[in-house]
C-alpha cells in the first residue's frame, strides 16, 4: 500500500451552495482535473476518482437538454406547478438542474432551449429564457 | 461457493392494505418458508426492506418479525435501497448462503403507503432522489423519469405509442394475476386519454403508489436438497451503482447501472441474453421497461418501442417481459418490489401462474432498480 492521501477539505458545503443561489450570489460548483463539471457536492471526482476538485463558480448558461413539465408537484412546489423541470448543459461543460415557472404545456419549450439562471425568492435553481432565446437545435 | 436457491417465495395482493406492514410481512413470510418446506426454526438471518416505515412511525420492524415468526433470537437488519430494496437483500441472503455463513436466509419486503395522500405519497417518492440537487430544484420522481423520457424520445424518436403499448401489455397480464393492483385491461385509447402526471408521462406511464408485501427464502442446496417446489436456482446475483444524479452521467437515455448489472450477470451465470426464456423488469414508467431491455442488451437502443408494439414482449411473444403485470399494473410497494418479482418467478417456474403463465419457465432473469439507477439488482435464476 502506498501513502495515503490526505482527506480532502470540502471546498463548500451543501449549505454555503444553497445559500449563495438563495442570495442570488452566485452558482458554486466544482471542477475536476478531468475536465469533470458539476454542481453536486463531493470530495473526490465521480468521474475519474481523483481528489483534485477545484472551485468553480458556474455561469448558470447553458441550453435544455431534457424536461419535464410537472402538474403533480412535491409539497415544496405545491403553488408553483405546472412548471418545468429541466436539465441544462451550461456552456462551459457539466450538466445542472433547475426549473422553469409558468410552463404548462410541453410544447411550451424545445429541448436546445437557451436558458440563464436567474435569482429568485422561490425554492431551488430558478431559470429563465435567455432573452431573445431560441433553440440552438432547432429540434424539440 | 455454495449452490444457493430460492426454494420459497410468496407475495401478498397488491394495492390497499387494512393491516399493518409488519402484519402483512409476517403472513407472506410464513407462507414463504411453508412453501420451502421447512420451518421458522431452520432461518439463521433475516434481511428486512421497509423504506418507509417511518410513514407508519416504525423502524427497526426485523426484530418485530422475527419475534411474531416464533424466532426473536434470529438475526435481522434492514436493508434500504430505494426501490430496489428487497433485491439488495436476496443479494445480501445469496452472500451468506453460497459464502457459507448460512444455511437458509429470508428476505421479507413490505411497504404501506396507502393512508398517505398524493402530496404527501409523492413527497415520500421524491426521497429517493438527491434533495439537495434534484428535489429541491422540482423534480419529483416521476419528474426524472419524465426527463429521462424526454431525452430518448429526442435522440430515438420515441413514440407516445410505443409506451402506451408497455403499459396496455402490463395491463393485460396484471389482469391475470390475482397478486396484482390493477386487474384490468386497458386500451391503447384510455392511456392516451389519461392526463398527463410529468411530460412525456401521463397517468397510465406511471406505476400506482401500492401497498404490498413479499417474501423469499434462500437455502443452500446441501441443506435442502429435495424441496417440495422447484426452486429457483441462482446463476448470478449482481448489484451496481452509477453516479446517483442522473444528470452528472454522460448519458440520459439510459441507465448505467442496469448495462453493468446485466453485463457482470451474464458473466457470472455464463449465459447469454438469448438463454432467458422470460424477464421481470424494473418498469416503475413505461419508458423504464424500454430503457431496461435495451440497457441489458436485448433490444438495440431506441428499438424496444418498435419491439413492444410488435408484440415481441407480450406473454406468448419470443420475449415475454413482466408477465407479473410488472411495477406499472402490478403495483410498486417500493420495498416489497424486488422480492415480487422472485415470486413471480417462483411462481411460473412452478406452473402456478394460471393464466400470465409463460410458455417456457426454466431460465429467468430479475431487474429491480434504486431511484434512478444509483442503484440496480440483476439475478438469474435457473432450474436445478
Amino acid at each position: 500500500m502506498g501513502a495515503a492521501e490526505p482527506t480532502p477539505t470540502p471546498l463548500h458545503s451543501i449549505a454555503d451552495y444553497r445559500s449563495a443561489y438563495e442570495d442570488g450570489q452566485r452558482l458554486r460548483g466544482f471542477r475536476s482535473g478531468c475536465g469533470f463539471v458539476t454542481a453536486t457536492w463531493g470530495l473526490v471526482c465521480p468521474k475519474c476518482g481523483q481528489r483534485d476538485l477545484r472551485e468553480a463558480d458556474l455561469s448558470g448558461r447553458g441550453k435544455i437538454v431534457a424536461y419535464s413539465v410537472q402538474n403533480v408537484p412535491s409539497d415544496e412546489f405545491l403553488n408553483d406547478a405546472p412548471y418545468a423541470y429541466v436539465v441544462v448543459e451550461l456552456e462551459e461543460g457539466g450538466q445542472i438542474t433547475g426549473w422553469i415557472d409558468g410552463v404548462a404545456r410541453e410544447a411550451d419549450l424545445t429541448i436546445g432551449t437557451t436558458v440563464v439562471w436567474v435569482a429568485s425568492y422561490k425554492p431551488g435553481v430558478h431559470f429563465g429564457r435567455s432573452p431573445g432565446a431560441g433553440s440552438s437545435t432547432g429540434s424539440g | 461457493m455454495r449452490e444457493a436457491r430460492v426454494v420459497g417465495a410468496a407475495s401478498n395482493r397488491f394495492g390497499k392494505m387494512s393491516e399493518s406492514g409488519r402484519e402483512a410481512a409476517v403472513r407472506v413470510a410464513l407462507e414463504a418458508i411453508d412453501r420451502s418446506g421447512l420451518v421458522p426454526s431452520d432461518i439463521a438471518y433475516t434481511f428486512v426492506s421497509n423504506c418507509f416505515g417511518i410513514a407508519e412511525r416504525q423502524a427497526h420492524v426485523g426484530p418485530l418479525i422475527n419475534t411474531a415468526l416464533g424466532i426473536p433470537e434470529v438475526p435481522s437488519a434492514t436493508i434500504e435501497s430505494a426501490c430496489s430494496s428487497s433485491s439488495a437483500g436476496l443479494h445480501e441472503a445469496f452472500v451468506h448462503v453460497a459464502g457459507g455463513f448460512a444455511d437458509a436466509v429470508l428476505v421479507v419486503g413490505v411497504e404501506k403507503l396507502s393512508h398517505l395522500d398524493t402530496l404527501n405519497a409523492t413527497s415520500y417518492f421524491a426521497m429517493g432522489a438527491d434533495y439537495a440537487f434534484e428535489t429541491r430544484n422540482g423534480a419529483t420522481f416521476p419528474g426524472l423519469y419524465a426527463t429521462l423520457a424526454s431525452a430518448h424520445r429526442h435522440k430515438f424518436g420515441t413514440k407516445e405509442s410505443e409506451m402506451g403499448a408497455v403499459a396496455v401489455k402490463n395491463h393485460a397480464n396484471a389482469a391475470r394475476n390475482p397478486h396484482a393492483h390493477f386487474q384490468k385491461e386497458i386500451t391503447l385509447e384510455t392511456y392516451l386519454g389519461s392526463p398527463v402526471i410529468a411530460s412525456p408521462l401521463r397517468l397510465y406511464d406511471c406505476c400506482p403508489f401500492s401497498d404490498g408485501a413479499a417474501a423469499i427464502v434462500v437455502a443452500a442446496k446441501e441443506k435442502l436438497p429435495s424441496p417440495p417446489m422447484v426452486p429457483l436456482v441462482i446463476k448470478a446475483s449482481v448489484r451496481t451503482g452509477s453516479i446517483a444524479d442522473m444528470h452528472d452521467r454522460a448519458s440520459l437515455t439510459g441507465l448505467p447501472a442496469s448495462r453493468l448489472a446485466a453485463d457482470r450477470a451474464f458473466r457470472m451465470a455464463g449465459l447469454e441474453r438469448d438463454q432467458i426464456d422470460f424477464l421481470e423488469v424494473h418498469d416503475c414508467f413505461t419508458i423504464a421497461e424500454l430503457m431496461a431491455l435495451e440497457d441489458m442488451g436485448f433490444f438495440a437502443p431506441g428499438a424496444a418501442g418498435r419491439a413492444t408494439v410488435d408484440g415481441a414482449t407480450q406473454r406468448d411473444g419470443r420475449l415475454p417481459v413482466n408477465p407479473s403485470g410488472g411495477l406499472k399494473a402490478k403495483g410498486h410497494p417500493v420495498s416489497a418490489t424486488g422480492a415480487s418479482q422472485v415470486a413471480e418467478i417462483f411462481e411460473q417456474f412452478n406452473h402456478l401462474a394460471g393464466g400470465r403463465q409463460v410458455p417456457k419457465a426454466e431460465t429467468a432473469l430479475a431487474h429491480n432498480v434504486g431511484a434512478t439507477g444509483g442503484s440496480c439488482s440483476v439475478h438469474i435464476f435457473g432450474r436445478p
